[in-house]
């Protein structure tokens, strides 16, 4: 079961999280699982696969948005990353960055088991 | 400036129970629900995912939304688009719109679209969001009272008061600028509206207020509503007026050219320092000097006006002092029965004149129009009363006999409560008879408050007083007014007397009132008789009295004596 702990643990702010979430912890939780079920992982995946970078930008732009409201620290890290490679239409190869944000993500996911 | 505002417009105060509404149109669930969790306990939040719900729920709602957070990245469509498409429509262009970004690219682009705020992502604390959303919200709402109040409902120009402020700030900004103060005003627009309707005066009112903003709006210029018909406008300086008036006029008329009349006054490039509305004063002044003038339609302040203007404001603040020291003087013109051979004094009208100390003899039709613009006319007129009553009084004791004089009730009297009463305490304080003290009442006061001055002149009638119809023939007489009105005497104006005269074919005219004023048996006197032909004529008509400088000037006190003296039967000084 995920909690605050654990995700502390994973290294995201946890307190600025959930005052975000006015200090909620059911609903931050919430969101955060919901977060990392989001299909939108996997569409990133395909459009670096396919190397679509307007899509990608897109998608990632999007992810960055939700994992920095809620403040989940390593995942946001990664995805701004890519954003900004999207951005800049940056010639690269972006499946690997991509599946690490994925695996980023894995691991929050199994913080939920 | 030509947004016509409807009462819907100014959001509803949400009452105790109910929370004002945010719209968030934000396609991500997760931020989303963060939103919704700050603002909750405060608004009631309808979050919606992408542009379309956001369109849907606007346009069944537009009227109740306070504010709206609006994500750029939408499924369907770009926020820049839902904010120019919100902007551009007057039903939800008043929305508040806050927009959720954190690309400062954007940003510009949205101010000038119409944002008014951003609120970055990751979002700042709830605190921070909370401020800015109760203070967006805030501001909306005094920016919406503002508009409210500030502007004319019917034609979206200003309103008078917000009208002078933001003329004095157009002076602060452009100093520099020849700036006129103009008015325009619709001739007998009452009459417009009770001959063609309200719905159809107000589209006239309508249309003047769109062609006075597409003539000046461009160049700065504003515009206010002074009044039902009145319109105030200041811009900087315009080349050719009558040009810009036969635009007006022309909007204004539609399809139905010549039907309205338009009188435009114009105080052009005044001092600055000159205060704001003294500017308009002026203007209106000007407007006025063409108000009967069916070619002349537009007249400038200029010196002449600002002379007279100066003289009228030294009378006027020299009125208590001349009240005070008695430099009022009642003169009395006679009025004699021209039916004998030897025509009779049968009475007087007493008339007023001012014997200034510096400006000499001024005459009553320089001062009386203004006394009766600002009241000071009741104070005249209850001293001219109180020295006729004297005199009355004084020539009864001295020659035993009595000489009816009349004297003018203004229109403002007869709308005085206590004016029987006055009139009634007035006679027994001089020992004088009701029949004795004639009350001249204007024509024009029966067409203009008839069911209250009706009301008063019965009452002075049954009291015992003899009434005068004033000045009849100078308005919008009808000889039906001479059968239905309480009256005892009718008095021709003296500017029809002489019109008649001028125009010789007339004298028809004059003819049927008379016998119409026999036949009712009302008296009639003739004012303003200066020939003898005139005499004659009225003579052979069977008109029974007649005043004027034929016979006599109003003459001082001491004067007219003379006259009791040589005409009255009866008038031999007592011992």
């Amino acid at each position: 079961m995920l909690t605050v702990e654990k995700l502390r643990a994973f290294g995201a702010n946890v307190e600025e999280g959930l005052q975000r979430c006015v200090g909620n912890e059911t609903l931050y939780l919430a969101l955060v699982k919901k977060a990392i079920r989001d299909p939108a992982y996997d569409q990133l995946r395909e459009a670096a696969e396919k190397k679509d970078l307007d899509r990608g930008f897109e998608i990632a732009h999007a992810l960055k948005g939700v994992t920095a409201n809620l403040s989940l620290t390593p995942l946001c890290d990664l995805i701004s990353g890519i954003t900004e490679l999207f951005r800049h239409k940056t010639d690269a190869d972006y499946v690997p960055i991509a599946a690490a944000i994925i695996a980023k993500r894995d691991e929050l996911t199994a913080l939920d088991n | 400036m030509t947004a016509e505002i409807r009462n819907s417009e100014l959001p509803s105060e949400p009452g105790a129970d109910r929370k004002r509404k945010i719209l968030i149109v934000e396609d991500e669930f997760v931020n989303r629900e963060i939103l919704s969790a700050m603002l909750a306990s405060e608004y009631e939040v309808i979050p919606v995912g992408s542009g379309a719900d956001a369109e849907e729920a606007l346009r069944r709602q537009f009227g109740e939304i306070s504010l709206v957070l609006l994500d750029l990245n939408l499924p369907d469509r770009h926020g820049l688009d839902i904010l120019r498409e919100l902007k551009d429509d007057p039903r939800t262009s008043k929305i508040p719109v806050i927009v959720l970004t954190s690309d400062k690219e954007a940003e510009v682009e949205c101010l000038n679209v119409g944002a008014i705020d951003f609120i970055p992502k990751p979002y700042p604390i709830p605190k921070v969001v909370q401020a800015r959303v109760r203070r967006t919200i805030e501001l909306s709402e005094d920016r919406d009272l503002i508009r409210y109040t500030e502007r004319d409902h019917l034609t979206g120009l200003y309103t008078r008061e917000y009208f002078y402020r933001y003329a004095a700030q157009y002076d602060v900004y452009n100093r520099d600028v020849q700036t006129d103060a103009l008015v325009l005003d619709v001739n007998h627009f009452q009459m417009i509206n009770e001959r063609f309707g309200k719905q159809y005066a107000d589209g006239v009112l309508v249309r003047i207020a769109r062609a006075i903003v597409s003539a000046v709006g461009a160049s700065g210029g504003i515009a206010c509503r002074r009044s039902a018909d009145m319109f105030l406008v200041y811009c900087p300086h315009l080349l050719d007026y009558q040009a810009f008036l036969d635009g007006i006029v022309t909007a204004a008329c539609g399809e139905d050219k010549g039907r309205i009349r338009i009188r435009l006054g114009v105080c052009a490039g005044a001092d600055k320092s000159v205060e704001m509305q003294t500017r308009f004063d002026r203007a209106k002044i000007a407007a006025d000097t063409v108000r009967g003038s069916f070619t002349d339609c537009v007249a400038f302040y200029d010196n002449a006006m600002h002379e007279k203007e100066i003289y009228a404001e030294r009378l006027l603040d020299e009125f208590q002092a001349a009240i005070d020291g008695k430099q009022f003087s009642v003169y009395f013109q006679p009025k004699f029965d021209v039916r004998p051979e030897k025509p009779i004094l049968s009475g007087a009208e007493a008339l007023v004149r001012w014997i200034h100390p510096e400006l000499g003899v001024i005459s009553p039709g320089v001062f009386i129009p203004l006394f009766e613009n600002n009241g000071l006319i009741r104070m005249l007129d209850h001293y001219v009363w109180q020295e006729t009553v004297e005199r009355i009084g004084e020539w009864k004791r001295k020659f035993g006999c009595t000489v009816p004089v009349s004297v003018n009730v203004s229109r403002v009297d007869m709308l005085d409560p206590d004016l029987v009463e006055t009139l009634v305490d007035l006679i027994r304080g001089g020992g004088l008879e009701f029949s004795d003290l004639h009350l001249e009442i204007t024509e024009t006061a029966y067409t203009e408050d008839a069911r209250q001055i009706i009301s008063t002149v019965n009452r002075l009638r049954e009291t015992g007083f003899v009434i005068e119809m004033d000045d009849f023939g100078s308005g919008y007489s009808s000889l039906n007014m001479i059968a239905t009105l309480p009256i005892d005497v009718l008095k021709l104006d003296m500017a029809f007397i002489r019109n008649v005269f001028r125009e010789n074919g007339n004298l028809r005219m004059l003819k049927v009132i008379v016998e119409i004023a026999e036949t009712l048996s009302v008296p009639m006197i003739a004012e303003g008789v200066e020939k003898e032909e005139q005499l004659n004529a009225l003579r052979e008509m069977g008109c029974a009295m007649v005043q004027g400088y034929y016979f006599s000037p109003p003459l001082p006190p001491g004067e007219f004596e003379k006259h009791i003296r040589e005409w009255l039967p009866q008038g031999r000084e007592k011992e």
